[in-house]
């Protein structure tokens, strides 16, 4: 995907120059930055825009070469904040309303991959604000759309909802391998989802690269109350002694919060704030956290506010951890360094679950 | 019920069933611009088209019969054409027509007004053409709207008088509905005879009401509210 676009808007101009090769693209910034815009132009949606936009090899935007393919031929499956169901059609009727005779279309897979058999023939008003965004989803996937655009689909939703629509998501992307992009505010959404990011800032592009990189320094600056956290991906396990342990790789496993209800070997994300973690440069012994974790430091970053972002290699996994710059001089952390790391239990806060809970 | 009655009704009827008939497709189309331009002279073109409602029918009628004048542009044409028009049922229908056309607009606009312009753009990306999505997003969603205009366009054309009876006279047999004969008969002093003609529309108009009334009513079955 290849954009290169500018866009006059009220307050400023929007100017997005960005490559991406993955099929999984975070927008981040906060609200008013030119996210949604951006959207609709991919959509055909805003008129007024120029520049280039080129996705899965095919040209659909183009003002030096006069080409500006209108919305019903550009196959974007676009799914609004708000879900912006027909009222006048069953939750059925809107999942097929984008299919057409001699075109592909994936409605069984969709209703299938969302769960959604059990409220094809309700309408939207009778439906909760999870299943609206279920069914927002299988309509644009339904179409077999060359790219998804998710305008923060999650941002309507309250977290234990959040927590049930975001393994759908999940499953678009690995089992439906539609690609998608992703327009959030929360830095866990996207780390969750994205495996590149691009972060906006009035308008014009902060930083954009792969997700790990982007997400880690330049997006927490930007996006206001949002804490730094590590977002980690595993299976389940249940020790015969009791407990959860979150299995990342073959060499790190973590304590997380017993949560017996899921079954071993399920898929899970959970986040751990960067603040809520211990830096040691000696062996910890004696500790009441019931991680202890022992890795190499491998950069030093600035953070603001007095503070440091310490990245932090454990087996093979990058941990972001906050120190402020006095806890840096005092202990003399420096990459390279060995260092123990302490991270409670309690810290970690599980994003979601592999087993699409209904 | 007497022949003469019976014809006087169905005619009368008749004409307010073309009037609608002409004015939908260019009312419901004036409606949807409304509702949707949001640009300069919205103000102007919405005042022009609610004037019949507030003028006297007589201007409009007098209006009328100026712009079909046989020394008129239009007149002219038609009389080229072979057609004729004024103090022909033709006139009646026309007359009743313009009178009823703002109720139409204004209550098909306020339809469209309650329709989501982000659901038409939602639908374009399904693949729907702009007229398409009209047919399958707007005009569904604003129905209720154009219908309950369509009923109150009906109901007002079954009485109009003022503008009917300057293009078209009141031409018993020819030109003559139920409101003209209501006046003619009690010019006539035959007060029984217009009684009975009044009561006969008073079930007619209660008829066309009270269809608009259950209309709108309903509104708000499945939520469309």
């Amino acid at each position: 995907m290849e954009l290169a676009l500018r866009l006059p808007l009220a307050r400023f101009t929007l100017e997005v120059e960005a490559r991406f090769t993955s099929a999984s693209i975070a927008v981040l910034g906060r609200s008013g930055s030119g996210k949604t815009s951006l959207l609709e132009v991919l959509a055909g949606l805003r008129r007024g825009a120029t520049g280039r936009v080129v996705v899965d090899g095919r040209v659909l935007l183009d003002t030096g070469a006069r080409v500006d393919v209108p919305p019903e031929a550009r196959r974007m499956g676009y799914v609004p904040q708000d879900a912006l169901l027909f009222p006048h059609l069953t939750a059925g009727q809107n999942i097929r309303f984008g299919v057409r005779a001699g075109r592909p279309s994936r409605v069984d897979e969709a209703v299938h991959l969302l769960e959604l058999e059990p409220l094809l023939h309700r309408y939207p008003v009778t439906l909760s604000g999870g299943e609206k965004q279920r069914v927002a989803l299988a309509r644009a996937l339904a179409t077999d759309p060359a790219l998804l655009l998710l305008d923060e689909p999650l941002a309507a939703l309250d977290i234990a909802l959040k927590e049930r629509v975001l393994p759908y998501l999940l499953r678009v992307r690995d089992e439906a391998r539609v690609p998608l992009l992703y327009v959030t505010h929360q830095l866990g959404e996207a780390r969750a989802l994205a495996r590149e990011a691009l972060v906006l800032d009035g308008g014009t592009v902060k930083a954009v690269g792969p997700a790990d990189t982007v997400l880690g320094t330049v997006a927490r600056g930007l996006l206001t109350g949002e804490p730094e956290e590590n977002i980690l991906e595993g299976t389940l396990e249940h020790p015969p002694a009791g407990g959860t342990r979150l299995r990342v790789t073959e060499a790190l496993s973590l304590w997380v919060p017993d949560a017996p209800e899921l079954p071993h070997g399920t898929r899970a994300a959970y986040a751990v704030p960067a603040e809520d973690i211990l830096l040691s440069t000696g062996p910890l012994t004696g500790v009441s956290a019931r991680n202890v974790l022992e890795g190499t430091v491998a950069k030093l970053e600035e953070a603001g506010a007095g503070e440091c972002a310490t990245h932090v290699d454990v087996a093979g996994v990058r941990w972001v951890v906050r120190l402020t710059h006095a806890a840096v001089r005092e202990l003399s952390i420096a990459p390279g360094q060995r260092v123990y790391l302490a991270v409670k239990s309690s810290a970690c806060r599980r994003l979601l679950s592999g087993s699409a809970a209904t | 019920m007497d022949e003469g009655l019976t014809g006087l009704v169905l005619f009368t009827v008749a004409v307010a069933a073309l009037s609608t008939a002409l004015i939908l497709v260019p009312g419901v189309a004036a409606a949807y611009a409304l509702a949707r331009w949001k640009g300069p002279g919205r103000g102007v073109v919405e005042t022009l088209l609610a004037l019949p409602l507030v003028l006297p029918p007589t201007a409009v009628g007098l209006v009328l019969l100026e712009l079909l004048a046989r020394d008129s542009v239009l007149g002219r044409l038609l009389d080229t054409l072979g057609v004729e028009v004024v103090f022909t049922p033709k006139a009646v229908v026309l007359a009743s027509a313009v009178m009823a056309f703002p109720l139409l607009v204004r209550s098909a606009r306020a339809g469209f007004e309650e329709v989501d312009p982000r659901l038409v753009a939602v639908a374009r990306t399904l693949g729907d053409t702009r007229t398409r999505a009209f047919f399958r997003v707007t005009l569904p969603l604003a129905w209720r709207g154009v219908l309950t205009g369509a009923l109150l366009a009906f109901s007002r054309a079954l009485g109009e008088f003022g503008a009917t009876v300057l293009v078209a006279g009141n031409i018993p047999g020819s030109t003559q509905t139920l409101s003209l004969a209501i006046f003619q008969r009690t010019q006539l002093g035959q007060d029984a005879e217009a009684l009975r003609l009044a009561g006969v529309s008073v079930v007619l108009a209660f008829g066309a009401m009270y269809v608009t009334e259950v209309v709108t009513r309903r509104r708000g079955a499945r939520g469309l509210a």
